[in-house]
């Protein structure tokens, strides 16, 4: 009976101190060790534990740096802490659902005997102790041996980190050996100096630690620290950390704003609106008048103004605050933005990080919009490269050519039906799409084109036919709506290098397919017979048929040839856009700016078209990202003036191969 | 005699051949030059940098009485200074009556303003019939051009140009692929009207030169290798290899 | 106009044409009580005819002139959107100001304004006017821009492309590139014209609210088939004389053309510039009749859509334009308006109103192909061989 009197006792003491252990942990000597006496000395805290008080025994226990006291929380926490009535022991239990129950000393696990279930009390921590619990047992998770339970303790400190966290972290460092662990406790340490160290030369130094740090966490740990408030007073008070002071009528603060804060701050009368005026006179309309003026008349702001302004003077309405009064009162106050954060130091060193940061992430982001520039060019130029080839050779538009592409892909569609494994179809997918595009393009060039050789604005108008009957055709065979056509596993994700620069797969590939055709070409164009004639055809076709060159097998394989990279650019584009019948009329007009802007008949004219438009399209998107549309815009725009200066291109032929 | 075109060290290059090398040329009014050379000898280069259409990359190509340079103007601002070119292959609205290609030709405003406006005059439509009867069209006035012969289209080409009132008359390979008439025609033509103006053939024909009877200009790789009459210049070393080979 | 009539047999035929026409429809409209004919019929009949005027300048500058724009339906459309400002904001003040006259006080100029603006922009979130609105009040602005606009957009492009010596498929294409710029612009919802919205409502006339839609496609149709009327005459002049030997020449041989003297790049400006004032001015009228205008009608393949009707009617004559847009036209509005029988193939039944466009796509390579002439070379076979 003495024995819990003496307890409680103790334990009203040990509070005390406690608490002021709190306060100044490390000027606390070790207590007594022997995990059972210090949760005697604790008793009543143990058995009725509350959120609020459970952490004077958590520090008492922490402080003893008694082995058992990890275990010991975690079985408390999961509600396996028991204490037997007679005694108030507190003991764990072989097995809950026995009976007698067999009992096991907290500290060695040594059996104690047997009771009744009724002689035991399970302890049960509400969620508010698992909590506290919980993190008391980070710090020892944070040292434990399995480098698992270190990761998952430092993401819950992560996730919501805490003062007191910061030199467990710390300890940590001192022994972790795992780079991986090594490297996220450092950055934790870090993000929480900057958040919670009491010195300030510390936390500065954290964060200008994080200079040229371009992750996004990096800047999420510091613009907190730039938040501001934008306060009014009538003089700049003298301590605050005051990040700028705003001139009312300046376009970081509007005149009206300005007002309306002083308003809000009641340091000047309202305004009233023109909409308030009215609704003031509305309500003091007498017998078809307000103020003595007729209602009829008052069909003007000035005529408002006066019956208002009468209103007032007969004390019926508040008066309106004039132009030069709201003056003199914005006048008689600054405006200023105030740092929450009141160190002037830390504020200081974060605004300079982040801007240094930012210029990093600004480099690092023109290396990505190149990097897309360089994808959209490659795209650009699988579109439009069949397309210069025939316009080249045979000097006829193809307005076909986008349905090519959209035949390519839907190609790629229909193999996919076929062929589910994704890897093979794409790979049955490209040369079957070459085929078909290529026998699709030798037979329009039979039946059509070379018949109008000599009217080439007609053929532009007679494959506009086939054009849109194709489109009809497929919109009537595959339906409207975007069917899918999927790339494998292997070409989904990107390649991440940072948090500010990465690239695809799928554009990856698209750019290695894009070299492989320019090469492909210049081979073709520059090794072969074919492309010995396919020149000569391009430069002087009479010379050439003079020669022996048969130009009607040159231009039907040239066409084929053509059609067939749309094609294949088809199964490319498709892999990324949306299957539909439009999907040509989407690239078509680029297609056309690719070549008119590189300059015909020459691979690199349209390796140069496509570079440039690709880049000046991201480009243009990059200045201004929300609006594609725009973008698109400017861009016509600029090609339609490049053809100003060099009306035949980037790459143009010269001399008499030019012609009149 | 003064010279009513003088071109002095001029020089073109496309793509890194030289195509026009140093050339000078002076040509007085009235006067009948031929101009001969081999392919590629820069004859119809000449041509278009007198006329415009090609920027040489050097030198001075000045014009009559004021020497106006030349190399500022557009093709349209040269032919009305009083240069009038035929080309090599015959060149006449196919889709328009004989009449109405010599009326388009015929020396007046050319506007488009002035010319939506404008009616033909009596006069004009003299004028016409004198052009036509001039190069043996009278018979084809109301004749589509498209139709004619290719020696009618020549003359026709011919007698546009001499609608035009020319200073300076270009005159690429007229005789080819006509017959020895025809030839015999275009010769008169061109003979008669060197009397009052400048006209300079390019002609591949000597036979034709011949019959033109007048000083030639021997152009070789772009510069001149030649001048004087033409048994002058037949009989001079370096003319012979550049014609015969070595 | 005499000498006219006499070199041009087919200018006093259309005119006489386009009068029967007019009286024809006009008797058997509704507007006259007949009502053989349906309103939204005879406004058909009346969009037609402002089509054929934007055919006739198309056939100007490309059947003529050499040029194939692919932008003039643009210029067509820009017309429409210029004219519509004027409908809309005159028709909503009249709307606005009508149900705020039951408010306790009379409006102020300010706050009709806003209202005004509110009810257009709204759909777009603007409440105020943007600046290119602003002479939309006054319907003299308005129809001096259904001019200008055209006239001063196809002037700086027109200019800028033939002074560099732009030509042939070319042109073309940077034509159509400027017609596609010009379209996503206005698709933009921030740009004024209120996005893909467009303009709506535009067959209610503001100050004519009495008269019935019946009677006001009559008039209308009277007003189009005068602007045909005009334009025919005036395309027929211009090509009569000198000037139409000069641009035909350009279209033929542009280089003989310029070593003649003439400055060839004025001619096309001319020429580019003048179609696209007559395709303004068509698309003024066509608007009010359709009632509703949006970026989608000046697409490029609207414009292609032009020439497709030139190529079919067959250029250089002018009565081919008109021919082409008729009727081109006119079987379209049939074919997909649903009233063509469907065929019946057993396995398959063919639908018009899909399989229009693809019979429409091949019949234009069949044309291209086999009747370089269009259908105008039919009539002049026929012609030349009834005097005989």
């Amino acid at each position: 009976m003495i024995r819990p009197i003496l307890a409680t006792l103790v334990a009203v003491f040990l509070c005390a101190t406690a608490a002021a252990a709190q306060t100044a942990p490390a000027a606390e000597p070790a207590a007594e060790s022997g995990l059972q006496s210090i949760l005697q000395e604790h008793h009543d805290l143990v058995e009725r534990a509350s959120r609020q008080t459970v952490q004077t025994v958590l520090d008492a226990l922490i402080d003893s740096e008694d082995e058992a006291v990890p275990a010991f929380l975690e079985r408390w926490q999961a509600r396996e802490l028991y204490m037997r009535n007679a005694d108030g022991l507190f003991v764990y239990v072989q097995n809950d659902r026995a009976d007698p129950l067999v009992l096991l000393d907290i500290e060695t696990g040594a059996e104690l005997g047997t009771a009744g279930s009724r002689d035991l009390t399970a302890l049960r921590p509400n969620r508010g102790v698992q909590t506290v619990i919980g993190a008391a047992l980070v710090q020892f998770q944070l040292l434990a041996d399995d480098p698992a339970t270190r990761a998952t303790a430092l993401q819950a400190i992560e996730r919501a980190p805490e003062p007191g966290q910061l030199h467990m972290i710390g300890r940590m460092l001192d022994e972790e050996t795992d780079p991986a662990l090594r490297d996220q406790a450092e950055w934790l340490l870090t993000r929480m100096t900057i958040a919670f160290a009491e010195d300030e030369a510390q936390r500065v130094a954290a964060i200008e630690s994080l200079a040229g740090d371009v992750r996004v966490q990096a800047r999420a740990a510091l613009n907190p620290l730039l938040l501001t408030d934008r306060r009014v007073a009538e003089a700049l008070p003298r301590d605050a950390n005051i990040a700028r002071v705003l001139e009312p009528g300046s376009a970081a603060l509007p005149r009206a704003d300005a007002y309306a804060m002083l308003v809000a701050a009641g340091l000047a009368p309202q305004e009233v609106t023109a909409q308030m005026r009215r609704d003031a006179l509305i309500a003091n309309i007498t017998n078809g008048t307000v103020a003595g003026i007729q209602v009829h008349q008052l069909g003007t702001e000035a005529a408002r103004a006066r019956a208002y302004a009468a209103l007032a003077a007969a004390g019926a309405v508040p008066p309106a605050p004039t132009e030069a009064e709201q003056t003199a009162a914005l006048a008689a106050h600054v405006f200023y933005d105030e740092y929450r954060e009141p160190s002037t130091a830390v504020t200081a060193a974060a605004a300079e990080t982040v801007a240094a940061i930012n210029t990093h992430v600004g480099l690092l982001e023109a290396i990505d919009l190149s990097l897309d520039g360089i994808s959209l060019a490659s795209i650009y130029f699988l579109a439009a490269i069949g397309l210069a080839i025939t316009f080249g050779v045979m000097g006829v538009i193809n307005m076909a050519h986008g349905e090519f592409i959209m035949m390519g892909a839907y190609t790629g569609y229909v193999v996919q039906l076929f062929i589910p494994d994704y890897t093979v179809s794409i790979l049955v997918a490209l040369p079957l799409a070459f085929a078909v595009t290529f026998g699709a393009g030798v037979a329009m060039e039979r039946l059509v084109i070379r018949w109008l050789y000599s009217r080439p604005l007609e053929t532009l108008l007679a494959t506009f036919g086939i054009s849109i009957a194709l489109q009809q055709i497929v919109r009537q065979v595959f339906g409207a709506q975007a069917r899918p056509f999927t790339a494998p596993d292997w070409l989904s994700g990107s390649l991440v290098f940072n948090d500010v620069v990465a690239i695809s797969y799928i554009r990856i590939a698209i750019f290695g397919l894009g070299v492989l055709f320019f090469v492909l070409l210049w081979l073709i164009l520059n090794k072969t017979r074919l492309g010995l004639e396919v020149r000569a055809v391009t430069q002087n076709p009479s010379m050439a048929s003079s020669m022996g060159i048969n130009p009607d097998r040159i231009n039907m394989l040239t066409f084929g040839l053509g059609s067939g990279i749309a094609g294949i650019a088809g199964v490319a584009i498709g892999l990324f856009a949306q299957v539909t019948p439009e999907l040509g009329t989407h690239y078509i007009v680029q297609s056309f700016m690719t070549v008119v802007v590189g300059g015909v008949g020459n691979i690199f004219g349209t390796l140069a078209g496509a570079t440039l438009i690709g880049f000046l399209q991201k480009g243009i998107e990059w200045l201004n990202p929300s609006n594609t549309l725009a973008a698109q815009t400017y861009m016509i725009l600029f090609v339609i003036l490049f053809i100003q200066f060099r009306p035949r291109g980037i790459v143009a032929l010269k001399g008499r191969a030019a012609g009149a | 005699m003064r010279s009513l075109l003088e071109v002095s060290g001029v020089s073109v290059t496309f793509d890194g051949f030289r195509a026009i090398n140093n050339l000078s040329f002076q040509i007085g009014e009235p006067e009948l030059r031929a101009v001969i050379g081999p392919n590629g000898a820069g004859k119809t280069t000449f041509m278009d940098i007198v006329t415009g259409k090609t920027r040489p990359d050097e030198g001075k190509v000045l014009w009559g009485e004021t020497s106006v340079s030349l190399l500022g103007m557009s093709e349209a601002q040269i032919a009305r200074a009083g240069i009038g070119r035929k080309f090599q292959r015959p060149t006449v609205f196919e889709d328009q009556t004989v009449a109405d290609n010599l009326m388009v030709a015929l020396k007046k405003d050319r506007g488009p303003f002035q010319v939506l406006f404008f009616r033909p005059s009596p006069a004009d439509h003299a004028r016409v019939e004198d052009l036509a009867a001039e190069i043996g069209l009278s018979a084809h006035l109301q004749t589509q051009a498209g139709i004619l012969s290719h020696g009618q289209k020549q003359w026709l080409e011919i007698g546009m140009l001499l609608a035009q009132e020319p200073r300076l008359l270009l005159v690429d390979e007229p005789a080819a692929g006509m017959s020895q008439p025809e030839r015999d025609h275009t010769t008169e033509l061109l003979k008669e009207a060197a009397k009052t103006r400048a006209v300079v053939v390019v002609e591949h024909d000597m036979d034709f030169v011949r019959k033109l009877d007048c000083k030639v200009t021997v152009l070789h790789e772009g510069s001149v290798l030649a001048e004087g009459s033409l048994d002058h210049v037949t009989s001079n070393q370096q003319v012979i290899d550049v014609y015969l080979g070595r | 106009m005499i000498a006219l009539f006499r070199q041009n047999r087919s200018v006093p035929v259309m005119l006489a044409v386009l009068v029967i026409f007019a009286a024809f429809v006009t008797l058997l409209s509704e507007g006259a009580g007949t009502g053989a004919l349906s309103t939204s019929l005879v406004k058909t009949l009346g969009m037609t005819t402002c089509l054929a005027i934007v055919a006739l300048a198309m056939d100007m500058v490309w059947g003529y002139a050499g040029i194939l724009s692919l932008g003039h339906m643009a210029f067509f459309a820009l017309g429409g959107y210029m004219i519509g400002m004027w409908l809309m904001v005159a028709r909503t003040e009249g709307v606005i100001a009508a149900s705020l006259a039951q408010a306790p006080l009379p409006p102020t100029p300010q706050e009709l304004t806003d209202a005004v603006a509110v009810q257009i922009f709204g759909v777009v979130g603007g409440n105020s006017f943007p600046w290119m609105w602003a002479f939309s009040h006054s319907l003299i602005a308005q129809l001096l821009l259904v001019v200008l606009v055209p006239g001063l957009l196809a002037l700086v492009f027109g200019w800028l492309a033939f002074r560099s010596r732009v030509t042939g498929v070319y042109l073309s294409i940077l034509t159509q590139a400027m017609t596609l710029a010009l379209s996503l612009y206005l698709f933009q919802n921030d740009t004024g014209l209120r996005g893909n919205n467009g303009l709506s409502g535009l067959q209610n006339i503001p100050g004519a609210e009495s008269v019935p839609q019946s009677l006001m496609s009559v008039w209308f149709l009277w007003a189009s088939v005068a602007a045909l009327a005009l334009a025919y005459v005036f395309a027929a002049w211009v090509m009569a004389g000198k000037f139409g030997n000069v641009t035909r020449g350009i279209r033929d041989d542009e280089a003989r053309v310029r070593f003649l003297g003439y400055p060839v790049e004025g001619y096309k400006l001319f020429v580019f510039t003048g179609t696209a004032i007559m395709a303004g001015i068509a698309g003024a009228l066509y608007y009010p009749q359709a009632g509703i205008i949006n970026p989608d009608e000046m697409a490029p393949i609207a414009s292609i859509y032009l020439a497709v009707w030139v190529a079919i009617g067959g250029r250089g004559r002018l009565y081919g334009a008109v021919i082409g847009a008729v009727v081109v036209s006119l079987l379209s509005t049939w074919f997909t308006g649903g009233r063509a029988p469907d065929i019946n193939l057993g396995f398959y039944t063919i639908q018009w109103v899909d399989w229009w466009t693809v019979l429409l796509g091949l019949g234009f390579v069949l044309v291209t192909l086999f009747a370089p002439k269009g259908l105008g070379g039919l009539i002049d076979l026929l012609a030349r061989r009834t005097p005989q």
